[in-house]
């Protein structure tokens, strides 16, 4: 799904993440690295095969595009560091191309252990006319990318059926990006009449219309 | 004489024939089994053999001597006081204790430190116990066990902690003798096999009282006004009141706790003069007023209470004259129970109105009447290889003394309930807990038991005992928030998706009060009173019951046999009948009615199996199932205890449906798993398993922040082991409890067989039929389609907030 903001493209793949074809970057939300290592680590028996998920995930948005650069628009680890931290750290190493991290509520690894792999900290980023940020921002004047929500919305249809899906969910100055991690789960938000919502099945992505 | 029948002397007290067997059946040493009803003087019956053997042997016995489990916290309290009068007048040096979730945390110490001679507790708090470090001590004096109402625990996940406490306490405890006291249930046999074990040093005792039991209808006027669908019977209210005014005091019984609220305040507004005479009781309501309106019904001063099935049990409440029965009691079993709430003088008759809340309910109260004539009482099915309860009882023994694999093992398989454990799913069950899986990985830091040096399993850190402790139990409650007056007071418990609709300044009602919402503040709803009359009234998600199979037959036979009798309900019930067949047919015996119309909403196909909630849900999928096989195509899906709806945006053809014998029993199995993994039966069911299991942790009470990158939905978990690790005995458990009871497996097959037999009857109507208005204004649905999810959602459009509009 293509869409055009300030003249800018973007591609909003169904994986979560999205591609910023003039600035060749891919934004991520909401990784949640490390989430079910956090959990086993607590007694909490999450399979662990659904921790690499983010990784064949990556092997299959890299050689879409060219890519020179990744924005994680926060949460990008879920808590404390454990061994996934490694992980992380030798795909870093394999990769080109470079990396801002703006900020989330669940990043507490300090920051000079990124900024050690050559990873840009930020508490957010300006770029252009947008605004990147981990929490939504109704304030800025720019339009805002930003993630925290992960949100999600329910559909329905004849006869009575329903089904919840996450998805973009773009208003007039904003776009909230979809987990992008696995085991994260999704908030249901209510659209207004003025909201663009673009539904992922992880297959394809769909935008949605309202009925009238 | 023995002391103990001349203690019954000094009360003037006969002792009846029941208490003197089970007396002598104890003093040879053996287990046992009683059936008595409530109120019969089945506590001393056991009681009183217990004591009457140490007051025989001259020694006082040091330590605790005996363990009485029963279901609910209120009858502790109750048995207690009946029990150390009785003890203190024969042996004043004996005490009885009483540990639940409610004892306060130095009368626990105090409990722990001298125990008691008798024990009184539920079976959550035994396996508290058994979490001791030191509990194998603390049992060595044990020397009998006694579970009450056993009836109320076998067929519930409870039941399967009692069991395994049991087995537990007989490995470390020979010659522990074990007593039930039950309710008459369909499965006895069974019932006491499982408590007893495998011995044949037993006796069952039947204590032979047959209450009378009447039971009335209350019927509209005329049926003009009275709703095809409905669930609050309200307008039957000015009969309610006559009755609770001509009697002493009334019991009201509701299915659900809304239900409840609701007709409380009904009667309050239609008679403001039951102020100050009136109460409420429901599971929701702060254990305080609960325990206050029990008091108060035994005191007389209470003329009506509107209750849930929190009041089905136990306490005796002497001047209860009269109960209603509020919509359908799904069971002949728990109809006679409430009844048996009324009418506890020796000899007087036990009276129970039946309030139906839409026309079909009505055939169901002449089905009730026949079911009370022939004593047809349900079964209870056990649950079989509960994996989730054994992990946490795994984990129980972990936090405390630790456990040896190679005992444990011999002991859990002689459980009914794990019989069937094999040794490669116990080294599961085993992995699981030690390694959170089954391959060893690279980088992983799981951590829950680890094995010390004597090869006893334990848990791996303070943290992990610390939240196990926090979560033990299996009663699941979801995400409750207390309510509390700005002021100070609690006023009970409220599930969070309710509260989290609502905006301070608004109300809503709750324990019969009328509450305006201030704020939410740490785990707690902050309210105070409003003086505004019209509310919202809280939902309570609970678990739907469903017609027991013995009140399907009975429902069956009344609308196949006695429609045409001119009782009281057929003949109100003859203008739905009549409306009923200006379109379609009241169905025969050998006919199986389907129903075929549209509306707005879609094609609405509709199936009247009489066959109970359960069945029809399961039914319901199956149907949906193998009509998708066909062309693809969506159905959103309703059921009742008469019937299920398939709602979907094209009609499938009749001959379609006919040709294909879509009823056949064959691959019956097959084809439910299938329609089950693509539907939400089994999700639902997750949800208990993962809290019982200690997947999903709910927080630290008033700490809600430190554990909050733990905690996650059963959901979440549902769908990672669904993708990633569809072999996990707790994702396969959720399937197994799907088919065996959510959809009474047993009785499935058999209910296909016979519809095989059945002809169909096809009927297309051009409006709604009085059968079918239940279902389709149902809201509570599910979901099975064949079509992509991208189809699908090509059809589909947004829930809009409605302020956009």
């Amino acid at each position: 799904m293509n869409i055009e903001i300030h003249t800018h493209q973007f591609v909003l793949h169904p994986s979560g993440g999205i591609y910023w074809r003039e600035k060749q970057s891919w934004l991520l939300a909401d990784v949640h690295l490390g989430k079910v290592a956090h959990f086993r680590k607590n007694g909490i028996a999450v399979p662990r095969n659904a921790e690499g998920s983010f990784y064949q995930k990556m092997e299959i948005l890299l050689p879409l595009f060219p890519v020179k650069r990744i924005i994680f628009l926060g949460d990008l680890f879920h808590s404390f560091q454990n061994n996934e931290w490694y992980l992380f750290k030798a795909w870093v190493k394999q990769q080109p191309f470079e990396m801002i991290l703006i900020v989330g509520n669940h990043d507490i690894i300090p920051n000079w252990k990124f900024e050690s792999l050559g990873i840009l900290v930020q508490k957010h980023w300006k770029e252009g006319p947008f605004f990147f940020a981990h929490f939504p921002d109704q304030k800025t004047k720019q339009f805002v990318f930003c993630g925290h929500v992960h949100p999600g919305v329910t559909l329905t249809g004849v006869g009575k059926q329903q089904i919840k899906l996450p998805c973009f969910y773009k208003s007039s100055h904003q776009l909230i990006l979809p987990a992008f991690g696995a085991f994260t789960g999704v908030h249901i938000l209510k659209p207004k009449a003025e909201d663009r919502i673009y539904v992922t099945t992880s297959k394809e992505v769909l935008e949605i219309k309202e009925k009238y | 004489m023995n002391s103990v029948e001349q203690w019954f002397k000094s009360q003037n007290w006969e002792v009846q024939a029941f208490q003197k067997q089970c007396w002598k059946a104890y003093s040879q040493g053996k287990s046992g089994m009683l059936h008595a009803p409530t109120g019969s003087g089945k506590t001393y019956a056991l009681w009183g053999g217990i004591v009457e053997e140490i007051s025989r042997s001259k020694i006082l016995p040091k330590g605790l001597h005996a363990l009485w489990i029963t279901p609910l916290r209120a009858l502790g309290v109750e048995i207690q006081n009946a029990t150390q009068k009785m003890i203190s007048d024969i042996n004043p040096e004996l005490q009885v204790g009483l540990r639940t979730a409610d004892t306060p945390q130095s009368q626990r110490t105090k409990l722990l430190k001298t125990p008691p001679f008798g024990l009184i507790t539920t079976p959550e708090s035994v396996h508290v116990l058994l979490g001791n470090k030191e509990h194998q001590k603390y049992f060595k004096q044990l020397r009998v066990v006694v579970v009450d109402e056993w009836h109320e625990l076998l067929g519930s996940k409870r039941g399967v902690q009692v069991e395994l406490a049991l087995v537990y306490l007989r490995s470390i405890i020979p010659n522990l003798r074990v007593w039930g006291i039950s309710a008459t249930l369909g499965n006895k046999e069974l019932a006491r096999e499982i408590l007893l074990g495998p011995t044949d040093n037993f006796t069952v005792v039947e204590a032979k009282i047959q209450k009378k039991i009447r039971v009335h209808s209350l019927l509209p006027k005329t049926m003009e006004r009275f709703p095809w669908r409905g669930h609050l019977g309200t307008q039957l209210l000015p009969q309610v009141l006559k009755i609770i005014e001509k009697n002493k005091s009334t019991l009201i019984f509701t299915n659900t706790r809304a239900q409840c609220e609701i007709w409380f305040h009904r009667l309050l507004d239609e008679a403001p003069n039951l102020a100050g005479s009136i109460a409420m009781h429901h599971g929701s309501i702060d254990k305080k007023i609960r325990l206050w309106v029990e008091e108060s019904l035994r005191n007389e001063a209470l003329k009506v209470v509107v209750c849930t099935s929190s009041l089905d049990l136990g306490v005796d409440f002497s001047p209860v004259e009269n109960c209603i029965q509020i919509g359908s009691p799904k069971g002949i079993g728990r109809f006679i129970q409430r009844a048996g709430r009324s009418g506890h003088q020796p000899k007087a008759e036990s009276s129970i109105y039946f309030l139906p809340t839409h026309a079909m309910e009505l055939i169901e109260s002449v089905a009730l009447q026949n079911g009370i004539k022939t004593q047809q009482i349900e079964d209870r099915i056990p649950y079989l290889n509960c994996y989730d309860v054994l992990i946490q009882f795994l984990m129980t023994l972990a936090v405390g003394a630790g456990f040896e694999p190679k005992k444990i093992y011999a002991a859990v398989t002689s459980s009914f309930c794990f019989q069937a454990l094999d040794q490669e799913r116990w080294q599961w069950i085993l992995n699981f807990l030690i390694r959170g899986s089954q391959s060893l990985q690279q980088y992983d830091e799981y951590k829950k038991l680890i094995p010390d040096e004597n090869g006893l399993l334990k848990a791996a850190n303070k943290n992990i005992t610390l939240r196990h402790r926090l979560s033990m139990g299996t009663i699941v409650s979801g995400n409750d928030l207390k309510i509390r007056y700005r002021k100070g007071g609690y006023l009970g418990s409220i599930e969070e998706w309710f509260i989290s609709k609502l905006k301070p300044g608004d109300t809503f009602a709750f324990s019969g009060k009328i509450l305006e919402l201030i704020r939410i503040h740490k785990m707690e709803v902050i309210v105070k009173k409003s003086k505004v009359k019209q509310a919202k009234i809280p939902a309570w998600m609970g678990g739907r019951m469903s017609f027991s199979a013995h009140l399907s037959d009975l429902l069956k036979k009344a609308l196949f046999e006695d429609q045409n009798k001119t009782t009281r309900e057929f003949q109100s019930l003859a203008p739905v009948f009549e409306q009923q067949k200006k379109e379609s047919i009241v169905p025969k015996p050998d006919e199986l009615l389907i129903e075929r119309f549209e509306t707005k909403e879609g094609v609405h196909t509709l199936f009247y199996p009489f066959e109970g909630y359960a069945i029809h849900e399961a039914m319901a999928n199956l149907m949906a199932y193998r009509i998708s096989l066909i062309s693809p195509i969506s159905f959103s899906m309703s059921f009742n205890d008469y019937g299920f709806e398939l709602l979907s945006d094209q009609a499938f053809s009749p001959e379609a449906f006919l040709d294909n014998d879509l009823f056949t029993p064959e691959y019956l199995f097959d084809d439910l798993a299938k329609s089950i993994n693509i539907s939400e039966m089994a999700r639902r069911r997750f949800r208990d398993i993962a809290l019982i299991s200690g997947l999903v942790f709910q927080g630290y009470p008033n700490k809600p922040v430190k554990s909050k990158h733990l905690q996650s939905g059963s959901q979440l978990f549902f769908e990672v082991f669904k993708d990633y690790e569809p072999d996990n005995l707790l994702y396969q458990q959720a399937v197994e409890e799907t088919f065996d009871h959510g959809m009474e497996r047993g009785r499935m097959q058999l209910v296909f067989e016979e519809l095989g037999q059945k002809t169909i009857v096809w009927k297309n109507c051009s409006q709604p039929t009085p059968f079918s208005f239940p279902l389709i204004t149902d809201r509570i649905r599910s979901k099975l389609s064949s079509e992509t999810v991208e189809d699908r959602i090509k059809k589909m459009y947004l829930k809009l907030e409605k302020a956009a509009k």
